[in-house]
């Protein structure tokens, strides 16, 4: 079975119709815990882009010599191989990002997210189209954490990007990580509305 | 059977293959990261003595390094130094638990092998004899400006929230803190992993041994004016008066504890204060002991 999608339909099913946050409810414990800001959400989201786009590549490749009996581990096994692979290659080439990414790197080998994408996509498709996929879903996260980032930030301690914006610390208990689970739902009920807003004017 | 036979061996393959790809990526990677880390740490501790890129270090300044071990044989537990000697060999001192001097025995390496941890264990158990364990404790770096003591460098690691925190503490001959610097941490982001912020470390700077002896956190919220001087490098001038009137004020202070973040704030104060106070009672054994036999160091 192959998808019949263009690349750019498969970037955009990730980042829009299966958003791997608020669609497909994957990741909720990196969702509900880094996302306290804007630039930590978009830290994790391109650490996970990365593993994502080698894992699904890697996963394409070698799907016809996959045990099916052992798919689940070889994934996981992947997955920590390309997050080995980059946090070694960040921390000896590029220090400098390494001081800010290093500790989001690290966090991705259990991410739900990329063992689904592996099991539901990338074991069945070709590697062009696993690519595109995985930049879909990498983008995808990116801009679910990056949402939640902001509305965090903003309401949390009052800053979009480290800059005052409000002058004042609203309520702290958006950084706290229950508070998370809140924002995670809201927003996800926005994005529905959204949609049956859409659906609605289209119909009409 | 057959079935699991098949698996182990894919299974045995597919974990080979990982092996080998994170292997390849180690050996490839590996002697950059380090140099990295050797360049970040040298840049942290002349940054923390107050040189920087634009105001470098004199000629005079040096740095000695002191290496900290814990020699035990049988029952008997010994604290020993390698320090470094004026003519440029190396010297192993064993001090036992009450302070009082138990040995010197020569340590025969080269000076560019002695930051490497393995040669450095080997040369100091050949030096000592037989039937002795030793174990590295930690490292402390003298820094010294044209022969005289200025200040102390002190790495260390003590336990945060979540994992080890490693830091560098730089103080100055009476044990006042002149800074100290986040290495690494994983504490969690946005709440303990603030530590790492100017607001939280500059907190330390100027503090005396008597304040730090019984440094606590504190849950009040930082005052503003407070945290303009603390954040003084990021924002706008300050009046140099006004900012050494409210260094002042608060030079006794404790630490006020960042936000919802309350136990890696007194993890890392209560690793200060431990690195302090341990340090300053280790320096006046060592420099009695040196004293006493006539042990010539370049510090």
């Amino acid at each position: 079975m192959a998808t019949d999608k263009t690349s750019f339909q498969l970037v955009v099913n990730g980042i829009l119709n299966e958003n791997p946050i608020f669609r497909l409810v994957l990741s909720m414990c990196p969702a509900v815990g880094i996302s306290t800001t804007v630039m930590n959400g978009f830290m994790l989201g391109i650490a996970v882009l990365f593993v994502q786009v080698f894992s699904s590549c890697t996963i394409a490749l070698f799907k016809n010599v996959i045990h099916p009996r052992i798919r689940i581990p070889t994934y996981t096994l992947t997955i920590a191989t390309w997050v080995t692979v980059i946090d070694m290659v960040l921390a000896a080439y590029l220090p400098e990002a390494y001081a800010k990414m290093g500790i989001f790197v690290k966090l991705i080998v259990a991410f739900a997210i990329i063992t689904m994408r592996l099991e539901m996509f990338a074991c069945k498709e070709s590697v062009n189209a696993s690519f595109w996929d995985g930049i879909g879903m990498g983008l995808g996260f990116m801009f679910g954490m990056m949402a939640l980032g902001f509305v965090r930030e903003l309401l949390g301690l009052g800053t979009i990007l480290g800059y005052d914006v409000l002058g004042f610390k609203p309520l702290l208990f958006f950084v706290l990580p229950f508070a998370g689970f809140f924002c995670v739902g809201l927003m996800m009920a926005f994005f529905n509305y959204i949609e049956i807003v859409y659906k609605r004017a289209k119909r009409a | 059977m057959k079935d699991i036979l098949t698996i182990i061996f894919r299974l045995t393959v597919a974990c080979l293959l990982a092996g080998l790809v994170m292997g390849a990526a180690f050996i490839v990677t590996d002697k950059a990261k380090k140099h990295n880390l050797h360049v970040n740490e040298q840049k942290v501790m002349f940054s923390l003595l107050g040189y920087s890129a634009k105001k470098p270090a004199p000629e005079t300044v040096a740095l000695h390094e002191v290496y900290r071990y814990i020699v035990s044989q049988g029952d008997v537990l010994n604290v020993g130094y390698l320090l470094p000697l004026q003519d440029g060999s190396f010297s192993f001192v064993t001090v036992d638990l009450s302070g009082a001097f138990v040995a010197q025995n020569p340590v025969n390496i080269p000076a560019e092998k002695v930051a490497e941890e393995g040669e450095r264990s080997q040369a100091i158990l050949a030096s000592i004899g037989a039937g002795k364990t030793i174990r590295y404790a930690d490292q402390t770096i003298v820094v010294t400006n044209g022969g005289k003591r200025t200040a102390y460098l002190l790495p260390g690691k003590f336990p945060g929230f979540k994992t080890f925190i490693g830091t560098i503490l730089a103080v100055d001959q009476d044990f006042s803190i002149l800074g100290l610097e986040i290495m690494e941490h994983e504490e969690d982001p946005g709440l303990g992993g603030e530590i790492v912020q100017e607001y939280f470390k500059n907190q330390f700077k100027g503090k005396p041994l008597e304040t730090i002896k019984k440094l606590e956190v504190m849950k009040t919220p930082l005052p503003e004016e407070y945290l303009r001087v603390l954040e003084a490098d990021k924002r706008e001038r300050l009046d140099a008066e006004e900012v050494a009137r409210i260094q002042e004020q608060y030079r006794d202070s404790d630490i006020y504890a960042l936000t919802g973040a309350t136990i890696s704030s007194s993890a890392v104060t209560n690793g200060v204060k431990a690195m302090v106070k341990k340090f300053a009672y280790r320096l006046e054994i060592l420099d009695r002991v040196l004293a006493e036999q006539h042990i010539a160091v370049p510090f």
